[in-house]
């Protein structure tokens, strides 16, 4: 089995259309997506604001539903049409498969860092608690934040929140990290400093999906695509 | 400790003015059901164990003097187990130095350390009496301050005043039970009789009866062949009285109170739910996007349903940790409180298992029945919608129809303001949005009015409630209506009386009146009840009768009466016309009933005949033992004063005064038990009035802090402090208002169904619900007063938020 499925791609999406129901009428944000993710990839989606950017990224996520279409992940030896799965096994799937990271970090107020971090251990059960403290401690190190641990979220800066965010995407070591413009409310240094982050990330082995609206972080993914009013413009190659 | 329980606990300490609120609104109906349940126990357990306690007499026989050799009759009698002799009269007594008379029925006692029926209870002093001493009856001391060790004055019959050494405090819980109208209680050894100038007799038997003490039947029928039996030895008997030695006389009026009480606690219970519902689906709203963030990262509905049922358990557990200890303190307190005015002891604080666990069931249960839906709600919400929809919003459907009901609310306010701006009236643009505001949740909207509108109903109607009881017992009172009752130990002739009373230029008008004890008998012959028969000449005009049927009295009516609707408790079908068999002087007749009126059910039943009638019956034609006095003028004070000058008067005169008692002296211990009763009530009242006053400042908080953005704006805009505060509180006093609209309508069910209840529990019978404009306004006071108050603390912590703090405000 797990040979079967390691070769194919980490994710496909099968013609995968999103319409929004909505006062005006119907409203086409993905009109028939087809497209492939690889295992070990640094795959940048890029385009403007209101292009489709986060509803694409919410398709594979399984955030939120389909129109129409398929789309299927292979990872840990199955293979799982994400949409057919109940709300309840998504989430416990996503919680161990996938690290989600938003551009407003969306940690949880009244914990502390460490705690943050130990959240999907805790929601997955696939740590025991002593072992997932030391492990959120382990990460927080990684990302530079291990003297801020004791800290609440609203005592750090933006990009050290971020930072947080990471690492709790990390938390169940999925492996693959998904983030929607992850960067988009940091300063450049900062945002750089991120992006740093994710290379290391992917050169240890880890594919990551990022959405971003700056071209200029083009040449630094390992492929791109570019999205324009729902649909998928140009692909770039793998470098 | 695991992340998700951490969160939980801080979702309740991080937020202490919602926690607060949230344990207090359960705590408020765990401490109402707690103390009612409570009370409720220990009084039904203790009120018969504490009279049993005593060994109550079966049977009390009121009769002529009799002697020690009687006595011993009546013990050897065939059923009767124990029986004592007594001696009871009534004289005044008042501590040296005092102006003040009290009335006390002495009861003279043949051997306190042999006392075996009707115990005393020391309370403090001695409970033996030496000669020449008294113990006083613990209701003494409601009337004048004093201990033992000091001395009293005492009125004889012929106006002579003598002391007497107070020995001792004691309860006599069965003595005074069967008629807490009686006067207060004193208690004498029988050597102190010559010291009052009373003959070495006796005039009363208390008796238990040797088997079935709790079975009314038996005793009734030990006591009838009993009292043929005395009569047959040539004594006249007066009146009997019957009790069982595990039921206290009481038991069922205090119980039906509390179960008015245990009403009045669910109702609470409801309410404080219904608050926690509201306040527990706007946290929920408030956490929507922490909901959202947990399902990203890997949380099932399962483990974030958990965490929320924890949360409501935590409140449940707070409130239990508040509630609980107050619940049982005031359950004892409450038992405390009527087991003194009603004369038992209780047998000691403790804790009541049932009202504890009731408590915890109730605190438990009443955030998670109330936080339920909600939580469901939360628990199921899809991440997308949590992340991405405002963290304001409520679920979608809702949030539509909300949009929908506001855009019409919105059209409608339009065009009102511009009608009323068509006529000159301009609305502030600040009310307006306090108005569109109210109606924006209306949900939640619902809630708090149901729950202000149900405290503030259930506030007018004990208002209203309270007057109809004062102006039932007033109506009773229209069968006392004279000013002064002048009783003498021997009859006189009334126009000699008349003659006399009338030299005082403040007396109005005397009347002499007969009285006769009377059985009333089964068609068997058997006796039923007694009845006191009331004399007053025929035309008197002291009796102002609320007849249910037939006629009043005449002065040619020979064996003919008018009674009491208590007959219907033994003759359910009777007529009017109808032949009811007595017995009178020990002779068995058949009067006809001319007329049924209304009367206080508990006082036995009462009946009238005509003066011209009883009086030429006994023998005692133109004369009479007892009168009665109008005076000038008729308020309690000068009622008080003319009673005493009366009496002085006729003692001096040379005349066997035995009593004088002023006009309403027997219907303020009847209202005074009203009182109590009311004060429940409204202490009941004023805590459903908090709860919904909580509910209302707790939707006020809500509706701020989701208004925090559109604060800002107005404050960015150049909205003062005032201008917030002021557009919050007419938000709050706007739901008030429309509370005390439907409190009004909602108060009229209520009054009628308070009023049914209550009078059937204590008078046993439905009276006339009256209304009264006073618990209005004082609601409408209070109701204006509390929406400010529910208002100006989140109004405040509105206006204190900074622009920069609104707009970082997610
Ligand atoms: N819940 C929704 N309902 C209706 N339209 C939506 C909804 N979410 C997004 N859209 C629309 O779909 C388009 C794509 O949105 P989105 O994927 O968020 O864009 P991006 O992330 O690239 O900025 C936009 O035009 C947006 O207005
Ligand atoms: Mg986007």
């Amino acid at each position: 089995m797990t040979t079967s499925t390691q070769t194919f791609p980490l994710i496909q999406l099968r013609d995968v259309v999103k319409n929004y129901q909505s006062e005006a009428g119907v409203f086409p944000a993905l009109k028939t997506i087809n497209l492939s993710i690889e295992r070990g990839e640094f795959l940048g989606i890029i385009g403007k604001s209101g292009a489709g950017k986060s509803t694409l990224l919410n398709m594979f996520t399984g955030v939120d539903e389909l129109t129409s279409g398929e789309v299927i992940v292979h990872s840990s030896g199955e293979s799982v049409s994400l949409h057919n799965l109940n709300e309840n096994d998504l989430a416990l799937w996503r919680g161990r498969t996938m690290g989600v990271i938003y551009q407003s970090f969306q940690l949880l107020p009244m914990l502390t860092l460490v705690q943050n971090v130990m959240m999907p251990m805790d929601m997955s059960g696939l740590y025991h608690p002593r072992k997932s403290r030391e492990r959120a401690l382990e990460l927080l190190d990684m990302v530079e934040l291990i003297e801020h641990a004791h800290k609440l979220p609203a005592y750090i800066s933006g990009g050290q929140q971020q930072r947080v965010a990471i690492a709790r995407a990390l938390a169940n070591d999925p492996p693959m990290i998904v983030a929607d413009e992850p960067t988009g409310s940091l300063d450049s240094v900062t945002a750089d400093h991120i992006f740093q982050l994710f290379e290391r990330l992917v050169q240890s082995g880890r594919t990551i999906v990022m959405v971003t609206h700056d071209k200029g972080l083009m040449p630094r993914f390992s492929r791109h695509i570019e999205i324009v009013d729902g649909e998928l413009l140009s692909e770039g190659g793998i470098q | 400790m695991r992340p998700r329980w951490r969160k939980v606990l801080s979702d309740l300490i991080d937020n202490k003015a919602r926690t607060t609120l949230v344990v207090l609104s359960i705590a408020v109906g765990v401490f109402a059901i707690g103390v009612i349940a409570g009370a409720y126990r220990i009084i039904s357990d203790d009120m018969s164990v504490s009279y049993a306690a005593n060994n109550p007499s079966n049977i009390e026989i009121r009769m002529d003097d009799f002697d020690e050799d009687f006595l011993n009759t009546i013990r050897k009698f065939d059923g009767i187990k124990e029986a004592e002799a007594r001696r009871v009269f009534n004289t005044r007594v008042r501590p040296l130095g005092e102006t003040l008379w009290t009335s006390v029925d002495v009861v003279t006692m043949e051997a306190f350390e042999a006392n075996e029926v009707n115990l005393l209870v020391p309370i403090s002093g001695e409970i033996v009496p030496l000669k020449n001493e008294i113990l006083l009856e613990r209701d003494v001391l409601e009337k004048m301050d004093v201990v033992p060790g000091e001395t009293l004055e005492v009125q004889l019959r012929d106006n002579s005043i003598k002391t007497i050494y107070v020995a001792g405090i004691v309860q006599d819980s069965s003595t005074g039970a069967v008629d807490f109208l009686a006067p207060p209680l004193a208690y004498i050894s029988t050597d102190t009789l010559k010291l009052f100038d009373q003959p070495e007799l006796f005039n009363r038997v208390f008796a238990t009866v040797e088997i079935g003490q709790d079975d009314d039947n038996h005793i009734n029928i030990v006591l009838s062949a009993l009292k043929e039996k005395i009569e047959k030895n040539d004594y006249e008997v007066g009146r009997t009285f019957r009790s069982l030695t595990h039921q206290h006389p009481l038991e069922s009026t205090i119980n039906a109170v509390l179960g008015i009480l245990m009403a009045l606690g669910v109702l609470i219970v409801f309410l404080s739910s219904s608050l926690i519902a509201n306040t527990l689906s706007a946290l929920l709203t408030q956490h929507l996007r922490h909901i959202g963030v947990m399902k990203l990262i890997g949380g099932r509905d399962k483990i974030i349903f958990r965490m929320y049922l924890i949360l409501l358990l935590a409140f449940g557990v707070l409130s239990l940790l508040v509630a609980v200890p107050l619940g049982g303190q005031g359950a004892y307190a409450l038992a405390q409180f009527i087991a003194n005015k009603m004369g038992f002891l209780l047998l000691g604080y403790r804790i009541v298992p049932l009202s504890f666990f009731i408590q915890i069931a109730v605190g438990l249960l009443v955030p998670l029945i109330a936080g339920f839906v909600p939580v469901i709600k939360g628990s199921r919400v899809t991440v997308q919608k949590a992340i991405s929809g405002d963290t304001s919003g409520e679920t979608s459907e809702q949030a539509e129809g909300g949009a929908n009901k506001e855009s019409r609310i919105d059209e409608i306010q339009l065009k009102v303001t511009r009608i009323l701006a068509d006529r000159g009236i301009r609305i502030q643009r600040p009310l307006l949005v306090s108005l569109r505001n109210t109606f924006r949740r209306r949900g939640r909207l619902m809630l708090t009015l149901f729950t202000l509108t149900m405290g503030g109903a259930t506030f007018i109607s004990v208002f209203n409630v309270r007057v109809t009881l004062h102006e039932y017992v007033k109506d009773v009172g229209n069968y006392f209506l004279a000013d002064v009752t002048l009783d003498f130990d021997t009859p006189y002739r009334v126009s000699e009386i008349e003659q006399f009373a009338r030299q005082d230029p403040r007396v109005t008008h005397v009347e002499g009146w007969a009285f006769s004890g009377a059985d009333i008998l089964y068609p068997d012959g058997s006796t039923a009840d007694n009845v006191s028969l009331l004399a007053p000449p025929a035309g008197s005009d002291l009796v102002n009768p609320l007849m249910v049927a037939g006629r009043w009295i005449e002065a040619d009516d020979k064996k003919k009466l008018t009674i009491s609707e208590g007959i219907y408790d033994l003759y359910p079908d009777l007529e009017v016309g109808d032949y009811l068999p007595l017995k009178v002087n020990g002779k068995e007749e058949s009067w006809e009933v001319v007329g049924v009126f209304k009367f206080i059910g508990m006082e036995g039943i009462l009946g009238y005949a005509p003066y011209e009638y009883i009086s030429r019956d006994q023998n005692l034609a133109n004369r009479s033992f007892s009168y009665r006095i109008v005076t000038e003028q008729h308020d309690r004070g000068y009622q008080e004063m003319m009673a005493e000058d009366m009496d002085a008067y006729f003692r001096e005169s040379g005349f066997h005064v035995q009593e004088a008692t002023p006009g309403l002296s027997t219907l303020d211990s009847a209202s005074e038990s009203l009182d109590i009763l009311i004060s429940f009530l409204l202490i009941m009242a004023l805590l459903t009035a908090v709860v919904g006053s909580m509910g209302l400042a707790g939707t006020m908080s809500m509706n701020v802090l989701e208004r925090t953005r559109e604060i800002g704006i107005m404050r960015a805009i150049g909205a003062t402090d005032w201008e917030i505060i002021r557009m919050v509180i007419i938000e709050g006093l706007l739901i008030g208002m429309i509370s005390f609209g439907l409190g009004i309508v909602l108060a009229v069910p209520f009054t009628y169904g308070l009023s049914w209840i209550v009078s059937t529990a204590i008078f046993e019978t439905p009276i006339a619900v009256i209304f009264t404009p006073m618990g209005y306004f004082i609601w409408l006071g209070l109701v204006i007063l509390l929406s400010v108050l529910a208002s100006v603390i989140p109004a405040r912590s509105a206006a204190r938020l900074t622009i920069r703090e609104v707009l970082a405000y997610e």
